[in-house]
């Protein structure tokens, strides 16, 4: 087999054995790597309506076709289980080196099932897999885990993904975490603390072929000087932060928990000027040449990542306007293991509840919107579920159901998962990915927002005909996902299924067409749907809330504009019928057999 | 301004109650245009702010105005006593303050001081090494250390600068907007008031001249890679009638040179396919062929809104 190794391994932590299985060639066409394999074991080893944080429920490290092949943006890996915070998929995706050596284990799945009876780690090293005692690494940071075992097992090319003391805690936005990025969306750094699972150190040296090599290398070569045109100037100049300021100047830009979608001192915050006054390095993942990172020093000296999501989510959100606070609460979330958007997205809905004066408990600690002292305080109660920490570290979909009273109505979530910073009211094509995203509210799995801000369609009016386009941005987000690519090589294609097809062809030896690669992307998505329908997906999870369909913008270039229940219900409908689905949002069986699922 | 309509969130202030002493007479009833300086002023100002305040001297006559007229409580403290009468009597947020002396208003560079307030206090020109305090833009907190300076009396406006976030707009980015400085030229005695009506003329003949080719004025609002290249947030640029959207590249090209080989196609009439245009923060518009309309604001944006 050529891209892939063809086999998974599966180890049970509650009897501390691992084995080694084959994997069909024929699900590997079917599903790719990645999310899309991901998935597919997902559906397989997790029993029906099983618990998140039961051990019965599969922790999936999966691996890609193209990683290792030297594209550039292709060192990536995902981690696909149950969410703790939605019940229903989390599939997330992390790069670097972590992904590379979990491909040169010799595999192309990862499934770790069962709870170790104390903390513990992983080392795998080729064949060989050991249960290590982790009691030493409790409560470390991801970071400082990292370093502790490398040193332990005194090499440096083992390769770490960590924990920090938010998934020890199951805090249910936790992340996993390796070489600074995360896998972090869904909670999927909780169920790993479930598993009493601090770590996972791998080092390997199997390789895997490609069929064609100098064809992989030819586009490989054309890719990598794509990547350095204009098409990507934005990430390589500047990095994500540049949205900031532009999605304010756009009314796009949510801010006090999508109280407005403008912010008043977006300036102070903005990626050019963060770049003007705080820049101090770029940085890359493994095999990238975009290298979209940015590191910003802060006046005591400290570097730390900063990207678009982070920095709206713990800026505006929060209405925090000092860049010092973000780039302190930033450093908090790394240190800790969480997902900046819903730890922002948790703490703007208690600022907002103890403005109205429904968690007297949060304004007694001055948590309110823009209060810094307050904010900071709260990450590590969240982390460390101390106090008011422990409420918040459920999210903002159970916190609010706690509440009770209107809690709900300023719990600005998608099933269970933080909105991201892009605002649905000036961004309807966004709205419907929203609303639809298997994940949650979620800004990867489609880009929904790529059709508001290209000039196709009228980013402020709502209509039907949205849906082909939410349909066909989330197929083509599931085969990037799977082969795995960068979002941010997108547009770097021509012709992308007609390109991504060759590439494919040439790596497994397949000969694959860009009809084929369509339907392996609608078959990953709709498998995404039919694990949520079987986890208890019911319509009613397909929508906003409800403040966005109650309030109209109040400022910027978007003000007065809002969205409706009906219209909402009217792109639902559009979606569902471009979909091929019920009405109500079911996959027909029809649809199943001509997917092959 | 903004879609061709008023500013709502800020206002003009003008400070009329200095003693004319070199003059001889009040500068704000001098003739310019035909109107009393004071009507020819504000008619400019009213043109961008809906709100204006005139900050006059107790007794001190004045001609009927729109707009609000505030009196010095203690009169003759200088340049603080005024912006601080004013600014309590401002509705906005943020005050472009200038006095009435000073006829060469430009609209473009005050849009542009309007522009850069959002993240500091006082946005203040740099002009021939002289702070220009009578041309500057305030936000309303600073009235509180206003206060203070004139309890202290210290009636020189830059003691607030060193308080506060002070923006100093420097002279290299002034003459993008007024390349002669005629926006700080005012008139303190008879002299100065004859060279001044001679220059009005001057430049009334040449504006009417360009006007006939040139009627359409659009604002270039810059964001990323283009900012921090240009080192500016905005341009303002002058174009012939029935423009297009080519033509405002190609004159974006001509005023920032540095856009050109990496925003601006080298034919200085597209964009880079990384970058992407909107028209008012409304419409996104792919087609260099599309017309603009004068107040028009134009982003330049990056064309990937990933994140």
């Amino acid at each position: 087999m050529h891209g892939f190794h063809g086999r998974l391994l599966h180890i049970d932590l509650n009897s501390g054995t691992a084995s080694w299985h084959e994997l069909q060639e024929s699900r590997l066409r079917a599903f790719l790597g990645g999310i899309g394999l991901g998935t597919s074991l997902l559906y397989e080893y997790a029993p029906p309506g099983v618990e998140p944080f039961s051990p019965a429920n599969p922790l999936i490290f999966t691996s890609a076709p193209l990683v290792g092949t030297g594209l550039t943006t292709t060192a990536k890996f995902a981690v696909v289980t149950k969410s703790p915070l939605t019940g229903f998929i989390a599939d997330s995706l992390s790069s670097s080196y972590f992904a590379l050596e979990l491909k040169r284990i010799g595999l192309d799945g990862l499934v770790i099932t069962g709870r170790s009876p104390a903390m513990t780690y992983l080392f795998i090293h080729n064949e060989h897999v050991e249960i290590r005692r982790a009691d030493h690494l409790t409560g470390k940071s991801p970071g400082e885990t990292e370093s502790l075992i490398r040193s332990e097992l005194n090499s440096s090319s083992v390769r770490v993904a960590a924990i920090g003391k938010g998934g020890e805690n199951r805090v249910r936005f936790a992340t996993i975490s390796n070489e600074g990025r995360h896998a972090g969306r869904g909670g999927v750094g909780a169920v790993m603390g479930s598993k009493n699972l601090k770590a996972i150190a791998l080092c390997g040296n199997r390789e895997s072929r490609v069929a064609d090599p100098k064809g992989v290398e030819a586009i490989a070569d054309s890719l990598r000087q794509r990547s350095l045109g204009s098409l990507t100037d934005k990430y390589r100049s500047i990095g994500t932060v540049a949205n900031l300021a532009v999605f304010n100047r756009l009314g796009s830009l949510p801010a006090r928990n999508f109280q407005q979608s403008t912010f008043d001192d977006a300036e102070a915050l903005s990626g050019e000027t963060l770049t003007e006054n705080n820049f101090s390095r770029r940085h890359g993942c493994a095999s990238c040449t975009i290298r979209c990172e940015r590191l910003f020093k802060s006046l005591n000296g400290e570097e730390q990542r900063l990207e678009y999501e982070t920095l709206f989510a713990l800026g505006p959100l929060c209405g925090i306007k000092d860049p010092e606070v973000v780039l302190r609460a930033a450093h908090l979330c790394d240190f800790y293991g969480l997902d900046t958007i819903s730890t922002g997205g948790t703490l703007s809905w208690a600022m907002e509840c103890s403005e109205k004066g429904l968690l007297p408990e949060a304004n007694k600690l001055g948590l309110r919107f823009g209060q810094p002292d307050a904010f900071l305080a709260a990450i590590p109660a969240v982390a460390q579920r101390e106090g008011l920490g422990a409420l918040l570290a459920e999210g903002s979909r159970r916190a609010a159901l706690e509440l009770g009273s209107r809690s709900s109505y300023w719990a600005m979530h998608v099933k269970g998962l933080e909105l991201p910073g892009y605002e649905p009211r000036s961004l309807k094509t966004m709205a419907l990915g929203l609303a639809v995203s298997p994940r949650g509210a979620c800004h990867n799995r489609s880009g929904a927002y790529e059709a508001d801000f290209s000039g196709e369609v009228d980013r402020l009016r709502a209509d039907p005909r949205r849906g082909s386009l939410v349909a066909a941005s989330e197929d083509f987000a599931a085969v990037l996902d799977s082969l795995i690519i960068c979002k941010f090589l997108r547009k770097c294609f021509s012709d992308f299924y007609g390109e991504g097809a060759e590439l494919l062809s040439n790596v497994s030896g397949w000969n694959c067409s860009s009809t084929e690669l369509r339907r392996i992307g609608e078959r990953i998505h709709t498998l995404k749907k039919l694990f949520n329908v079987r986890e208890g997906w019911q319509p009613d999870d397909d929508w906003l809330p409800q403040r966005l369909l109650s309030e109209v913008l109040p400022t910027g270039v978007a003000r007065g504009t809002g969205l409706t229940s009906s219209e909402l219900r009217e792109m639902i409908q559009g979606y569902y019928k471009a979909r091929e689905w019920t009405e109500k949002g079911f996959v027909p069986r029809k649809k199943l057999q001509e997917l092959g699922l | 301004m903004e879609n061709n309509q008023t500013i709502t969130d800020a206002t003009a202030i003008i400070l009329t109650g200095g003693k004319s002493s070199r003059m001889g007479r009040p500068k704000a009833l001098l003739l310019f245009d035909n109107e009393p300086l004071i009507v020819h002023i504000l008619r400019a100002l009213k043109c961008m702010f809906a709100d204006a305040v005139v900050v006059a001297a107790p007794g001190q006559e004045l001609p009927p105005l729109p707009a609000t007229v505030a009196r010095d409580e203690v009169p003759y403290q200088g340049p603080v006593g005024g912006i601080y009468y004013g600014l309590k009597a401002a509705g906005g947020e943020f005050c472009f303050v200038t006095s009435c002396d000073a006829p060469f208003l430009n609209v473009a560079l005050v849009s542009h001081l309007l522009s850069e307030i959002s993240s500091c206090d006082v946005v203040v020109p740099y002009w021939q090494e002289r702070f220009q305090p009578l041309h500057a833009v305030y936000r309303k907190s600073v009235l509180p250390l206003l206060k203070d300076q004139l309890d202290r009396g210290e009636l020189r406006p830059v003691f607030l600068y060193d308080k506060v976030r002070t923006h100093k707009i420097g002279e290299e980015e002034i003459r993008r907007f007024d390349p002669e400085g005629l926006s700080f030229l005012n008139m303190n005695t008879p002299t100065d008031y004859a060279l001044a009506l001679k220059r009005w003329q001057e430049v009334r003949q040449r504006t009417e001249t360009e006007t006939a080719s040139s009627p359409v004025s659009v604002t270039v609002e810059l964001f990323g890679v283009p900012r921090l290249l240009a080192k500016t947030k905005a341009v303002s640029l002058s174009l012939p009638q029935e423009a297009t959207l080519s033509q405002v590249f190609s004159a974006l090209a001509e005023r920032l040179p540095i856009l050109v080989g990496r925003v601006i196609s080298s034919d200085g009439g597209n964009l880079f396919s990384g970058y992407a245009c909107n028209v008012n923060g409304l419409e996104f518009v792919r087609s260099p062929s599309a017309k603009v309309n004068p107040g028009d604001r134009i982003f330049i944006l990056s064309a990937d809104a990933g994140g």
